[in-house]
């Protein structure tokens, strides 16, 4: 991790009610081009961090900067036009539009120019998608449907990117096909901060994590060093291996 | 039995149609139901009567289309109010709804909907009296068009003019970036904020839209009926019957279910009488709540 961070969130104080928070001051910092992974038990309030370090709820205390510049009021809506995507983990794709129309929507923050290049690479991309274009996004298969989305958070052509489970109820097969996606996106000069249940598969291709548990931070380090360590295997990550997958839950 | 309900029936459901486009426009993006709608109905045909009496004055009487009772002062007069529409229900979001909007509950938005409607209608009342007006006192000859029907000269034409407002508002839905938005705004808002869209934006649009196609219903209402200030209010049940009926959200569905609510009120008219007339809507719109209540062509539990 050299130079400027390409995201930061500092003692994050988030939460849906005022006076009530969730995430009690939590931190996370992602180097330009790294995955990192957020790791921790249901209701730890990972995805609450997420949605507030993207702008869908208030933060209270603490600071976002976006490669250096801060970021920790800014509406919503003009993250994407910073380089922030967020894929949210449940409800991320618009079901009662198609699969074109998802893109194309996402991608009207880029220059008018630009756009119709860039709906073309998503389809060669995920050439599933291309096959179902005209197709209601409601109608996809999860697998499809999660594709989607990571499409769709593409269209801006972020800096950092923010998954939100995106493995969330899919098969093994297609939790590997997903992974092997996002190593590709890294792989173009993406940032990728995600949050995963599947949390062996995540520390294959991750750089770094957290674990967060309880709105706090509990343990970081290098994928590798938790991956290794049994005590943090024993009680956050599972006891199957990166193929076992286990995935607590279906898809929404 | 003379088929002339037909005719009578389709003319008032494309009017009660256009109006319910634009309730369900409102009601899908901003989750409550406006009873100042049939209100800005109201106020869509008094200020096209408005600046077709300031555009008349200003440049003299202007001859009529003939065989129709309007000339271009209506056309011209009426785009005016249509913006003038728009621009009265922003003005009302800002003044009333959107305040309410960061604290309220929809049932809180419903009441204060219902309280704007009472003050825009004294408004008018206060304005204008309660005396009728008109846009043109000229007599139109019905022409018959076969089968027993009638239709008059502006009749036809106002028919015309609703098929190509629902055609534009189907393409401005289906093919511009705001119609997108607006689509994207009422089924998720949450997730069209995170692809950047300004929700604030997209309610200002939708607000305009839904007055400019208000005026639109409150001038087809104007020509052929009198104009007075509770004219739009008294239209509100098949309003919402339309909306309901069609599915809430769809453009489409809100012109059918126009044209199912007018055509059956004014059967019932020829049937049983026009003391049973809003009884129609009213039979309409329980009936489809019970049976199916997201509606003929709704995505979502109306
Ligand atoms: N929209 C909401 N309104 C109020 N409380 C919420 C909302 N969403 C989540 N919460 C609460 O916040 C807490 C943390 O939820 P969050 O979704 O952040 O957990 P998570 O770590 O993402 O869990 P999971 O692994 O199950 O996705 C939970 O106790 C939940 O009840
Ligand atoms: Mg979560």
């Amino acid at each position: 991790m050299t130079g400027v961070p390409a995201l930061v969130a500092h003692g994050i104080e988030a939460g849906y009610e005022p006076g009530l928070p969730i995430v009690k001051g939590a931190s996370v910092t992602v180097g330009r081009g790294e995955i990192v992974v957020l790791l921790g038990p249901n209701g730890a309030g990972k995805s609450t961090l997420m949605k507030a370090i993207a702008g869908l709820v208030p933060i209270a205390r603490g600071t976002v900067t976006l490669a250096g510049a801060e970021i920790t009021q800014t509406a919503a809506h003009r993250m994407v036009r910073l380089g922030l995507a967020f894929v949210p983990q449940t409800e991320n794709v618009f079901t009662t539009m198609s699969v074109e129309e998802n893109l194309v929507l996402a991608g009207h923050v880029a220059p008018a120019s630009v756009r119709a290049a860039r709906l073309a690479a998503m389809l060669e991309l995920f050439p599933d998608l291309a096959r179902q274009r005209g197709l209601a996004a409601g109608r996809l298969s999860g697998g499809q449907r999660q594709m989607l989305a990571v499409a769709r958070a593409l269209m801006i052509e972020p800096h950092v990117l923010m998954l939100d489970e995106p493995s969330a109820g899919l098969s093994p097969k297609l939790v590997r096909d997903v992974f092997a996606k996002l190593v590709e996106i890294r792989a173009s000069g993406v940032t990728i901060l995600m949050v995963e249940q599947n949390a062996r598969a995540a520390l294959a291709i991750a750089d770094r994590a957290y674990i967060l548990a309880d709105g706090r931070n509990r343990h970081e380090g290098s994928a590798a060093a938790l991956a290794a360590d049994p005590d943090i295997a024993e009680h956050y990550l599972g006891l199957g291996g990166a193929d076992a997958s286990v995935v607590g839950r279906s898809a929404p | 039995m003379s088929l002339q309900f037909l005719a009578d029936g389709l003319f008032a459901g494309a009017l009660i149609g256009l109006g319910a486009v634009g309730l369900t426009l409102t009601y899908s993006i901003l989750r409550f139901s406006n009873f100042t709608h049939g209100d800005f109905i109201s106020w869509g045909a008094y200020l096209a009567l408005g600046t077709v009496g300031a555009l008349t004055g200003w440049i003299g009487p202007a001859a009529r289309f003939m065989p129709f009772s309007f000339g271009w002062p209506l056309i011209v007069g009426g785009l005016l109010a249509m913006a003038l529409t728009g621009l009265l229900a922003l003005l009302l979001d800002a003044a009333l709804f959107k305040p309410l909007r960061r604290t309220g509950h929809g049932i809180v938005m419903v009441i204060a909907s219902f309280g704007a409607s009472l003050a825009l209608r004294a408004m008018l009342e206060f304005l204008f009296t309660s005396e009728p007006a008109y846009f043109s006192r000229a007599i139109q000859i019905a022409i018959p068009v076969g089968l027993g029907i009638r239709v008059t000269p502006d009749q036809a034409a106002m028919m015309g003019l609703a098929l190509v407002v629902v055609i534009a508002m189907h393409l401005l839905l289906t093919r511009t970036h705001i119609g997108r938005s607006m689509r994207a705004v009422s089924e998720n808002p949450a997730l069209a904020r995170v692809v950047g869209i300004d929700v604030a934006a997209v309610i200002r649009a939708t607000w305009l839209i839904g007055g400019a196609l208000a005026c639109v219903s409150g001038i087809m209402l104007g020509l052929t009926v009198q104009i007075r200030p509770q004219m739009g209010f008294d239209l509100l049940l098949p309003l919402f019957a339309a909306a309901i009926l069609g599915g809430i959200g769809s453009v489409w569905g809100a012109i059918i279910g126009g044209l199912i609510v007018g055509v059956a009120e004014a059967g019932a008219v020829q049937l049983i009488g026009s003391e049973y007339r809003s009884a129609v809507a009213f039979v309409l719109l329980i009936a489809m709540l019970l049976v199916r209540p997201r509606g003929l062509f709704g995505v979502r539990e109306g």
